[in-house]
Parts: structure tokens; sequence; C-alpha cells
């Protein structure tokens, strides 16, 4: 009852002050969101729905564009590549994805405790996440080269032959995701770090005094408190693995897309035949599929997280 | 006496567990710099020690010959300097464009009161949703229909705002007291004064956040410059340093010294201004 007078009066208030919008909010309110909203309508939403005509054309650019129909979908289906690029970027991101969250839970769990020097390390964590992922992958190439390569000749330590890491179909896939990995792990370090400080103490020594374990302290007090955390450097881990493109790019110096397309990634794809073979009317049926699994899963892992999430941070 | 050995026992695992907790964030942060390290080597090395085997990590001689030839305009194939310049200078647009347009629409949309401002606000907010890959193609297309392809001013205009920034600002100008905007409304203030002479200077941490994180992004960022920009003039660093990569091929003196030429000024910044980025990245998670 009381809930409802409360509801009710705010309902009244806003009902008198819907009628008294001030002229000069209202100017100055629809001027300051005119360039954002502008910029919104023209790269966001003229952009989608011309995406869906495009699709529906055989536009290469430089002719005129002829209506083809289903054309473009059904191509998807008979097309090689389609499926191949579907299945790396699912490897890709399959592989660096939970690996990248569950190493970087392990280290901020490990820095949390009283470590000295936490700035300093927090630096040189974070400092390939603010590199350029060309020069990144540049040096890479140079650490996974066959014959001069450092990472080969550590191998070679133990008696492992040479592997050519980037030339080999079944290597260099797991070879590309695992630099993402290293990349980004600042990143989810820091987000996961941020949680497990603001973890309240007193629970931790609670459980403490009642007996738990670290172990059990972790598990069932530490982890359900991060949750969110561990939820949001997953979902954004997800969303820009299936974007990445970068990394495929630049970490061959043919810039094909892999040996046997085995690196071809969805965006790598893309961007191969929107601006390579000029074919925007299928390179946008492959950008609104990529829309699409991107707002399944992004949809998915909502109701994931409705369901695993122990408390929401807001 | 029991007690002392139990308390001296807990000491010495903790001791234990502290020392592995060390090796263990040292061994990692090693892996996380060594690649920066052997960068900066290979780039001093003269050609010819690049390849031995072992691998030496320092040579005996500085080599400065990869790092000059980038500049010297008899040996240099791309002019990475002048790639430098747009560089910065289209993320430096880019920031300042999107903390302008963020903050005044995150102002906008926390503060002043207009019809159907929450609506287009979650309207706005939820463009977040949509990748930038999936839109890249039809952004190409509308520029090209406004004949902005190939030059500087195509690149930025889709860059000079942005949902997310204006999020952040839009939460920041939330818990904004009431009675200073009241206070400034009674003296006659309109919302661009009360913007401009209260809110942008009480507002100067966020802003320096969101302008170093939108820097960084763009003066890092490769998909879109590569897609826009044909010419080798007009071109920006990672671009110029992807070319590179073909021309040089494997010459991995001339390519680490490029590389460490695209990443110093970031570092540098970074190193400068590491409290603000860790501020924002943590600003980031909590919202998610």
């Amino acid at each position: 009852m009381r809930n409802f007078i409360i509801f009710r009066k705010k309902e009244n208030k806003k009902n008198t002050s819907l009628k008294k919008f001030s002229k000069s909010d209202m100017f100055w309110g629809y001027s300051f969101i005119a360039p954002s909203i502008l910029s919104f309508l023209i790269f966001n939403f003229i952009a989608i729905i011309a995406s869906f005509l495009i699709s529906f054309t055989d536009w290469r650019l430089i002719a005129s564009p002829n209506f083809v129909g289903l054309a473009n979908y059904q191509k998807l289906f008979t097309d090689p590549v389609f499926p191949k690029a579907m299945i790396n970027t699912a490897i890709y991101t399959f592989f660096s994805v939970p690996l990248g969250v569950f190493m970087a839970l392990l280290l901020a769990v490990v820095l949390n405790q009283k470590i000295r020097g936490l700035p300093f390390f927090r630096v040189l964590y974070y400092t390939p996440a603010i590199s350029s992922s060309v020069a990144v992958a540049m040096v890479w190439m140079w650490i996974y080269s066959t014959d001069y390569g450092i990472l080969n000749y550590i191998l070679g330590l133990f008696g492992i032959s040479p592997v050519d890491w980037l030339n080999n179909t079944k290597t260099v896939l797991l070879a590309v995701s695992t630099v993402s990995i290293w990349k980004d792990l600042g990143f989810k370090i820091i987000i996961l770090l941020a949680a497990l400080q603001d973890v309240p103490k007193d629970m931790i020594e609670a459980a403490e005094i009642d007996g738990a374990g670290w172990w059990k302290r972790l598990t069932h007090i530490t982890m359900p408190l991060i949750s969110p955390a561990i939820f949001f450097v997953s979902v954004t881990g997800f969303i820009s693995a299936i974007q990445s493109m970068d990394l495929v790019y630049n970490m061959r110096f043919e810039q094909d897309g892999g040996p046997a397309r085995a690196t071809t990634t969805m965006a790598f794809y893309i961007y191969q035949v929107a601006f390579s073979y000029l074919r925007m009317g299928y390179g946008t049926t492959l950008a609104i599929i990529m829309f699409l699994v991107i707002l399944i899963i992004t949809y998915i892992q909502w109701h994931v997280r409705k369901r695993f999430i122990y408390l929401e941070s807001d | 006496m029991s007690k002392i050995s139990i308390s001296l026992n807990k000491r010495s695992t903790k001791g234990i567990k502290k020392f592995f907790s060390y090796l263990f964030i040292s061994i990692g942060a090693l892996i996380m710099i060594f690649p920066f390290i052997w960068m900066v080597a290979t780039s001093l090395k003269p050609d010819a020690e690049a390849f031995t085997r072992p691998p030496t990590l320092f040579t005996s001689t500085i080599e400065w010959e990869n790092y000059t030839d980038l500049w010297n305009p008899e040996v240099r194939d791309l002019n990475i300097i002048r790639m430098g310049w747009n560089s910065f200078y289209l993320a430096f647009l880019v920031a300042s464009g999107q903390v302008i347009t963020s903050s005044l629409a995150g102002y906008a949309f926390a503060k002043l009161r207009f019809p159907g401002r929450n609506k287009i606000f979650f309207l706005y907010f939820a463009s977040i949703m949509i990748p930038a890959t999936a839109v890249f193609v039809p952004n190409f297309i509308i520029l090209r229909s406004l004949n902005l392809v190939g030059g500087h001013m195509g690149l930025i205009l889709p860059c000079l705002t942005s949902a997310y920034a204006t999020f952040l600002m839009r939460q920041f100008f939330l818990s904004f007291p009431k009675e200073l905007e009241d206070a400034s409304k009674l003296d006659g203030c309109n919302p661009l004064k009360f913007y401009w002479y209260i809110l942008i200077p009480n507002a100067k941490p966020i802003i320096a956040t969101q302008f170093l994180l939108t820097f960084q992004w763009h003066w890092n960022d490769f998909q879109w410059p590569l897609i826009m920009l044909r010419k080798e003039e007009l071109q920006t660093l990672p671009v110029g340093l992807s070319y590179l990569s073909q021309q040089y091929y494997t010459d991995w003196g001339h390519l680490m010294a490029a590389s460490v030429m695209t990443l110093i000024p970031i570092v540098i910044l970074f190193l400068i201004t590491q409290r603000f980025f860790i501020q924002s990245i943590k600003l980031t998670g909590v919202k998610g």
C-alpha cells in the first residue's frame, strides 16, 4: 500500500513536470545530443539498413548494383571459405577466451595478496594491452620464426625439433590465438583485481574463523562475489575475439589469411571479400551473419548471467 | 612448546607461499615483457647478428642504423615519420571530438529535461551492441557516396562520437550536486554556460581518462585506416608498419626498429598517466 502511494506520488510529479519542460532545457538538450544522435543515425542506423539492402545486390563498387534476391545468402551454403572462417573464428574464440580468463583469474588472485610493488607488476602486465597489435604481431612473428626464432631455440634446449609455427596449418591458428591471450591478459587482470579488492575483508575473516580453508573461501565467497567481473571480462573477450582480425592479418607476410586459409577468421574474410575482391553485396551478407552471431551470443550470455551471477554490482 | 612450533610452522608455510607467489607473478611478468625486450634488442643489432644461433639478447655493438634508415630518404621506402604524425593528429582529433560530443550529450541526458530523453538515451546506448566490424562495409559505402573515402575527413567523421563514452559521462554527471545547478540557474546561467564554466572544470578527471583511452585506441587502430586510406602519405603508423613488413620481409632489424617507433609514444604516455589508465579500466569493469 505504501509502495503504491509512493508510486502514485512519483507519477503525479512526473505528469505535472511533463507539461512544464522549460524551453531553454529543451533547446539546449536537443542541441547537445544532436551531434551524437546524428552520427548514430548515419553510421549505425542507416548503416545497418543499408547493409540489408546491399546484401540483396551484386554490387562490385565499379558497376552499378543489380538486385539478386537471396543469391548472396544462398552462396553462404556453397562457399567453401565461409564455414572454414566460422570454424576458425570459433576455435580462436573458444581457445583464447576461456584460457585467458582462467589465467587472468589465477594471476589476479595471486596479485591480490599483500604483494610489494603491485603498481609495478600492474604496469608490466598491462603494457601489451596498450601496444599496437601490428607491432605486437611483428615481434611475435620473429619469436615464432622457424630457424631463428627464440621459441624454437628454447624448445630445442629440451630436445624438441623446430616447428614451423606460422606455416603449419595445424599450429598457426592456436599460435596466433596465444598471442591474443598474451595481449589481452592485462586488461582482464586489472578488472578482476579491482573486483577482488572490493571483496569485504570481514566476510573472508568471518569464514576463516568458522574454519573454512583458503580453497573453500575462494570458491564459496570470493568467486561468487566477483562473478559480475568474471562475466564482464568473458563477454567483452568473446565479442572482441569474434571480431579479431589485426593479428591474423599481420602475422603472415603474405597477409593471405593463413596457409590453406587456416587463419581466415570471419572479420578477415569480410575484409577480404569487401575490400580486396570489392564484392560489397556478399561482404555485407557476411557482416550481417557476424552481427547476428554476436547478438545471439550476447543474448545467451545475458541469460546465463541471470542464472549464475551471485550478486549484481549495482 | 607445541604452540610455538605451530606458529613457527605457520610462519614458514606463509613464507613459502609468499615465495611461490612472487615467483609465479615474476615469471608471468617476464613473459609479458620479454617480447618487448627482444624487440628492442633486435632493433639494435646489425643485420647479420639477428640470425645467430644460439640467439643472443644483446650484441657487443649497438647499431642505430635500423633506426636512422627509417628516416633516411635514400633508404626508406615509407615515410614513417609522416605516418607517425598522421597517427598522432588523427588520434588527437578523434579523442578531442569524442570528449566534446560525449560530455555534451552526457550532460543533456543526465541533467536537462526534455521530452523523450530517456527513450533516446536507451536507444542510443543500445548501439554499443553493434560490432564495429559489422558496420565497416556499409560505412565505407556511405562515406564513399559522400566522396570522403581516401581522406582524413572520412576517417575521423564516424569516430567523433561514442555511445559508450556518452554513457560514462552521463553516469558521472548524474552524481553532480543539484544545488550547484539550481544556484547557477538562479544566477541566470543557461545550460551552455553551466556546462562550460561549472561542469567541465569539475569533470577534468573523467575527461582526461576518456581522452587518453580514446587516443590510445585510435593511435593503435588498424582496420579502419586500412579500409579508408589508400595513399601512403596519408596513412597511419600501424598500417604503415604493416606495409613495411611486406617490403622488408624478414628484415627483422628494420621491422623491429619500426615497431619500437610505433610503441614508444604510447608506452611513454601510458607510463606517465598510468593511474588514469588503470582507473578508467576499473571504471569500465564496474559498469559491466
